[in-house]
């Protein structure tokens, strides 16, 4: 039980100071890479370097209205802004993939204002046709070169398989940590759980496997505690601020799984075996599920998806987390809301925005489906 | 993106060009409902799609963002905006085209009493969409596939980052799309695919994309022969009638007729003079047409150039695929980088003489008010001109503001007015 507290506390120290992070990184002399999602990191870590994610945070922009209107994604115009102020000094690159409207002009707008090496590059999506492996595997071959000229060094197939290992490893222990999570659901709350998770995406592979490992083993060893709670899935970009997701606790209500891109999105599909490294990473992207960002030609694939996940884990509803102004997943809104819904569960949508710290909205709607 | 044969009512009797394109338009439109009548193939597009292959297949197909823009033109946008947003659930934040045509599709499948719009859109069965001009048109194209139950062909166009052409791996993944869209057509249409005729209509197409041109090209006069707006209606043929011979004959009709207003030194701006030539930047707010017309005439302001028209101009070798994709992943002001868009505007302002440049914070069109807000300090920079920015949609009518407007429009002509006295 210590070991969980203390390990736990380890955990939500690192997901509120990624700064500290980040400067013990670069005082260790280490190179860092920003990277915003669907990045191939197994590059990153293949080239000695360490892979950090870039979630922007909660601030109320003040220079990044210069170069992106108001109705910027709030977790974009807040990466901005931190990138215009300084707060990401000290990365030596960053990984932009094109995913929609908003990187595309986020990658502009970075270029004008922030001094940071931008690395953009642009995911296929029509990923079933027979020559997205191809252009992947090359668009990928561009990202490496970016890569190596600010490693300094270049990295061969055996160092990306070997990396590649590594971030597989890393993804089941992710999940098994996840699974693990929920038989303790009077330890792991939704606020602890996301500590957590979030921690992970500033964290290096290896340290990941071994600190969660520890953490999971310890959880093990304790007995399975009976929820008697309601139970949830959420589903979004990012499940933010502390005080609505104390929200949940506070109403007896826990996180039983996520479809975050913040959090479990990232490790849920693995780097599959392949002819060559560089394919694997590829056919990473080609093999994703359910994600607003990944076009399917299955066109319910992520409503499937939570409906299934809502099954398997015993929970009574899904809450999307809608980020202010992010038109990806605004599309798939009123369809994953009703998918779920006409499964015989409930599901509703509660405001994302980073530009406040008011999470009075959330807060009353998460009350009434708890009295519900 | 989408434009209107319908910008506005005019008095006077159209001229020839402009018949011409309507009975076109309208042969269109009846070709797709024959075709919903037999039970066969009707297809929904995006804007810029490679049009040439369902051309060649002889499978019509109509285009929803044209269609919108001429729905918010007659001011019958809100209607089925508001089945999108009330009964659908579908946010106000997401594109008015998108919102406008998911209601409609809603409204086509669902309501037995459906009032289509004055230019009625047929129940597709299939669905093309081409990434070129945004990342929404993707995600609107899966509602309707998912609420129709229809498949979508893709020809993704990738963004370009840098300014650079398209690299290689780019232009074969193109190439490839384009190959297996004919496949799974072949299969679905129930057809085998004429690659004689295919190359026939590129040809065509790319005869008409250098007819377009020249026409865009030649309102480069003082006075421009051409009120810039009416670039807004000689748009429709390029967008949904690019690979056909009839719209050949509209544009050496237009062209004639541009070249009759250079000889006699008219334009079809009408008698007013042209004081300011202003660059209009971004797509038209189609409801408040009207009114944003009147406003800049009043203070003399043509609006000589559009760096948007030209996104239905595409030039390749006829029978070169990687090339003819390669086109598609450059042919949007929405696919190509801050840099090489705003770089291109300053050129053709400065090649038009341009005053000023006008730029419409389109609230559905995300991206390319980004270029707005990174490019000024291009344009300014590069052409020396003043840069002024309103607040529009296109097709939603509650965003635009008719005082914002004027006000803008008089601050750009103070500053207009003061630049040419320092001349
Ligand atoms: S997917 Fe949404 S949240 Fe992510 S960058 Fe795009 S608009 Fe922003
Ligand atoms: S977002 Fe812009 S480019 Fe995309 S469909 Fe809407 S108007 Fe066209």
């Amino acid at each position: 039980m210590a070991d969980v507290k203390a390990l736990l506390a380890e955990f939500d120290e690192i997901s509120k100071n990624p700064r500290k992070m980040l400067d013990s990184y670069l005082a260790a002399g280490e190179k860092v890479i920003g990277s915003f999602y669907y990045t191939p990191q197994p590059l990153i870590t293949a080239l000695g370097m360490i892979p950090m994610g870039l979630w922007g945070g909660q601030v109320n922009p003040q220079v990044a209205g210069k170069y992106a209107p108001i109705f910027t994604c709030s977790i974009l115009r807040s990466s901005l802004e931190f990138g215009m102020t300084g707060a990401y000094e000290g990365l030596s690159a960053v990984l932009m993939p094109i995913l929609c409207d908003t990187f595309r002009g986020t990658c502009a707008a970075w270029r004008a204002g922030v001094n940071i090496k931008l690395i953009p590059f642009v995911h296929p999506q029509n990923r079933k046709d027979p020559g997205a492996l191809d252009y992947l595997i090359e668009e990928y071959k561009y990202v490496k070169t970016e890569l190596e000229n600010v490693a300094g060094k270049t990295c061969t197939d055996a160092d990306i398989h070997a990396a590649i290992d590594l971030h597989n490893k890393k993804n089941k222990v992710i999940r098994d940590f996840c699974a693990a999570a929920n038989h303790h659901l009077d330890l792991i709350t939704a606020v602890t759980r996301h500590h957590v998770m979030k921690a992970l995406t500033f964290m290096k592979p290896e340290d990941i496997i071994e600190k969660l490992s520890q953490l999971t083993a310890a959880l093990n060893e304790l007995p399975d505690y009976e929820w008697t709670g309601k139970k949830v899935i959420l589903t979004g970009i990012t499940a933010e601020p502390d005080d609505m997701l104390a929200g949940f606790t506070a109403n007896n209500i826990a996180v039983v799984g996520d479809d975050l891109m913040q959090e479990s999105r990232l490790y849920r599909t693995d780097y599959p075996a392949a002819n060559s490294a560089m394919e694997s990473l590829a056919l990473q992207w080609l093999n994703i599920k359910g994600c607003s960002m990944a076009h399917d030609d299955n066109s319910r694939a992520r409503g499937e998806h939570l409906v299934s996940m809502v099954e398997e884990n015993g929970a009574d509803a899904v809450v999307l987390c809608m980020m202010r102004f992010c038109d990806t997943e605004e599309y798939d809104q009123p369809y994953i809301i009703k998918m779920v819904q006409d499964a015989g569960y409930m599901a509703f949508s509660i405001d994302i925005d980073q530009s406040t710290s008011d999470s009075g909205q959330a807060l009353t709607k998460i009350q009434a489906f708890a009295e519900n | 993106m989408g434009e209107t044969t319908e910008v506005k009512k005019k008095k006077r009797p159209l001229p020839k060009s402009r018949v011409m394109l309507n009975a076109l338009v309208d042969s269109i439109y009846q070709d797709a409902y024959e075709a919903e009548r037999k039970g066969e193939p009707v297809g929904w597009s995006t804007s810029i799609f490679p049009q040439e292959i369902c051309t060649t297949f002889g499978v019509p197909v109509l285009f929803p963002e044209n269609n919108a823009a001429g729905v918010a033109a007659r001011h019958d946008s809100g209607r089925f905006i508001q089945t999108s947003e009330g009964e659908l659930g579908y946010s106000n934040d997401i594109c008015s085209y998108a919102r406008l045509s998911i209601g409609m599709a809603h409204d086509i499948a669902t309501d037995p009493n459906y009032e289509p719009p004055a230019q009625r859109m047929p129940r597709p069965t299939f669905l093309l969409c081409a990434t070129n001009s945004c990342f929404q048109l993707l995600k609107w194209y899966e509602c309707l596939s998912r609420d129709l139950n229809i498949p979508i062909f893709m020809q993704d166009c990738l963004f370009n980052c840098f300014e650079d052409a398209p690299a290689d791996h780019r232009n074969k993944y193109g190439k490839s799309q384009i190959l297996h869209n004919i496949k799974r057509m072949e299969e679905l249409f129930g057809k085998k695919f004429d690659w004689d005729k295919f190359e026939e209509i590129q040809k065509i197409s790319n005869l008409n994309s250098r007819l377009y041109d020249e026409c865009v090209l030649m309102n480069d006069k003082t006075p421009s022969p051409l009120n810039g707006f009416d670039l807004f209606n000689y748009m429709a043929p390029m967008v949904i009638a690019r690979g056909r011979k009839e719209t050949t004959e509209v544009l050496l009709q237009l062209k004639r007729e541009i070249q009759e207003h250079i000889d006699n030194n008219t334009s079809t701006f009408g008698s007013t003079k042209e004081e300011y030539r202003v660059d209009w930047e971004g797509i038209a707010c189609w409801p408040n047409l009207g009114y944003n017309l009147k406003t800049m005439k009043k203070y003399g302001i043509n609006c000589v150039t559009n760096g948007y028209v030209g996104a239905w101009s595409l030039h390749y070798n006829p029978g070169d695929l990687e090339q003819m994709a390669s086109q598609y992943m450059l042919s949007s002001t929405n696919v190509l980088s801050t840099n090489s868009m705003m770089g291109k505007r300053a050129d053709v302002a400065n090649h038009f003489g341009c005053d000023g440049m006008l730029c419409h914070i389109n609230r559905s069109c995300k991206y390319m008010t980004y270029h707005m807000f990174v490019g000024r300090q291009i344009v300014e920079d590069k052409c020396n001109i003043p840069v002024v920015t309103f607040d529009g949609d296109q097709a939603d009518p509650t965003i635009f503001n008719e005082a914002q407007f004027e006000t803008r429009v008089q601050g750009l002509v103070d500053i207009m007015k003061q630049n040419k006295e320092d001349k």
